[in-house]
């Protein structure tokens, strides 16, 4: 057996493993004469622009597959991230003063800048082990385990998944289910939800770690439709519970005319924030749907690869993904794939850009740009080549931009002509390496 | 009739059955999957950067999942 085809049965079975239970992929029936490790490596340099997250990040895949089409897969990632992300508080005209997330320090925002917490310094390490095996003719197992850890977050997770296949294995149905135990740490503890922001050594307002509990259900349907044209659908169901709020974001009070945040005095020989801050609140419970349909269709040589997903939760966030690839080979042992991302989102129902002092207090506000409106884009462009040596080589590059707003209804007084809304640009630049 | 859950279950009982008999009658024999076989056609090419993609998503959207399990895993900012 050539190389190349037993690359390809890798493919083929690791995309099924690894790509998630629900989406066991159309693997060709042949037979393997011997096992045989196959690594897939990848270095991803993930850049925000205005000093914002920084990630440096080694993966690595290792797969050995048995006769009998079984396959173990082990995964590794190590993140080193960096950088400054948006607080949720509001831009205004002077500076302004915030307690750091541990409680044990203060930074500074220039005027008319988009407050960012630069205190974001963090190893994140996960990995992940998987088993795939045929059971009787027609059917396919898998399980796996998950594990990460950063410095103030653990994560566990359990997948397992059943596949059938109909209709000389053209169609293959597959439901998966996961659960995920996820810790969080945060250096003094969490904040209790819309508490304020206290002056430096004041952790009256903490409640110490907290947990939350997703389960997932992926249905899918894989269909063979000709030989050069295939479709997979899923229907999701993702269950979180527990605290899903975010312990390091918290939402400006601002005055009801001007709009400015209202000013706070530390007590008298404590530092703390200048002005009146509270932490976000979200509910301890979110139910998602998806739906997700992806073709690939060959043309002679050419692979189009495209992809749709819709999302619903009952924090009334809708959003749509629509996804290209285009495998253009050139010469026998190279290619390009552009790639085009769109992405939209609707808000959820409780994202605030500011809590408004006097008002009736609300239940939960979050002012984390990811809750708010927004569309993105990706472009991006890969190059890959296959060595002398039979190995595969790819670099990528893309650019990454969301592009958000404010809810002109909430926008008060001196706000408005203010940059309300944190845009966000990134490179994302990836060299990998498969042997 | 569509507003009656009688006249529901029959539409959908009805596409389901159009679906799967649309299915059956799709596909190609044993013998035609040279294709379908190669690693370009295969649903996800490279498992690790699609774990990647996964993962930059999850952090800076409200949406996750689809193509597989939402999850949890990391305190993304």
């Amino acid at each position: 057996m050539s190389k190349q085809n037993s690359r390809s049965i890798a493919a083929s079975l690791a995309t099924a493993a690894c790509s998630l239970l629900g989406t066991s992929t159309i693997s060709p029936v042949q037979a393997q004469e011997e096992p045989d490790w196959d690594f897939n490596t990848a270095l991803l340099y993930y850049g925000e622009s205005d000093n914002r997250v920084q990630d440096f990040s080694l993966n690595v895949l290792a797969r050995r597959i048995y006769v009998d089409d079984r396959i173990l897969s082990l995964g590794l990632t190590v993140d080193a991230l960096t950088g400054a992300t948006p607080s949720g508080a509001l831009p205004f005209d002077g500076p302004q003063t915030f307690t750091r997330p541990s409680g044990k320090a203060t930074y500074t925002t220039a005027p008319n800048e988009i407050p960012l917490d630069d205190s974001f310094l963090d190893t994140r390490v996960a990995l992940t082990a998987g088993w795939q095996q045929p059971l009787a003719r027609l059917y396919s197992i898998n399980a796996g385990v998950s594990a990460s850890k950063e410095y103030d977050y653990v994560h566990l997770g359990a997948n397992a998944g059943l596949a059938r296949d109909f209709n000389k294995r053209n169609t293959t149905l597959s439901l998966g289910v996961a659960y995920s135990q996820d810790s969080l740490n945060p250096e003094g503890g969490a904040p209790v939800p819309l508490s304020a922001m206290l002056d430096v050594g004041d952790l009256s307002n903490r409640m110490g770690d907290q947990d939350k509990d997703v389960v997932d259900l992926v249905l899918g349907l894989t269909q063979v439709v000709s030989r050069d044209l295939l479709f997979q659908f899923n229907y999701s169901l993702s269950q979180s519970s527990g605290y899903l709020t975010d312990p390091f974001k918290f939402l400006s009070l601002v005055d009801p005319v001007t709009g400015d945040p209202v000013s706070h005095t530390p007590a008298p020989g404590e530092r703390g924030p200048s002005h009146e801050n509270r932490f976000e609140s979200r509910p301890d419970e979110r139910t998602k749907h998806s739906v997700y349909g992806q073709a690939k269709y060959y043309m002679s040589g050419k692979v189009l690869d495209l992809s749709y997903r819709y999302m619903t939760d009952d924090w009334e966030i809708d959003s749509h993904t629509l996804e290209a690839r285009y495998r253009w080979p050139f010469g026998d042992r190279s290619y390009l794939e552009p790639h085009v991302r769109w992405y939209t989102q609707t808000a959820a129902d409780f994202y605030r850009i500011s809590l408004v002092d006097g008002a009736p207090p609300l239940e939960f506000a979050s002012a984390d740009y990811r809750l708010g409106e927004f569309d993105a884009i990706t472009l991006g462009m890969k190059y890959g080549w296959t060595t002398r040596s039979d190995n595969e080589m790819s670099v990528r590059l893309e650019y990454y931009m969301q592009d958000g707003s404010a809810p002109s209804d909430q926008i008060i007084g001196n706000q408005v002509g203010r940059e309300l809304y944190p845009d966000l640009d990134a490179i994302i630049a990836q060299f990998s390496y498969r042997f | 009739m569509l507003n009656s859950r009688a006249g529901k279950s029959a539409l959908i009982a009805f596409l389901l059955a159009v679906m799967a008999s649309g299915c059956s009658s799709m596909g190609v024999e044993p013998w035609e999957r040279d294709v379908l076989a190669k690693e370009e056609m295969q649903l996800t090419t490279d498992p690790v950067e699609a774990g990647i993609d996964d993962h930059i998503y999850f952090s800076k959207e409200a949406s996750s999942g689809g193509r597989g399990f939402g999850g949890g895993g990391c305190g993304c900012n």
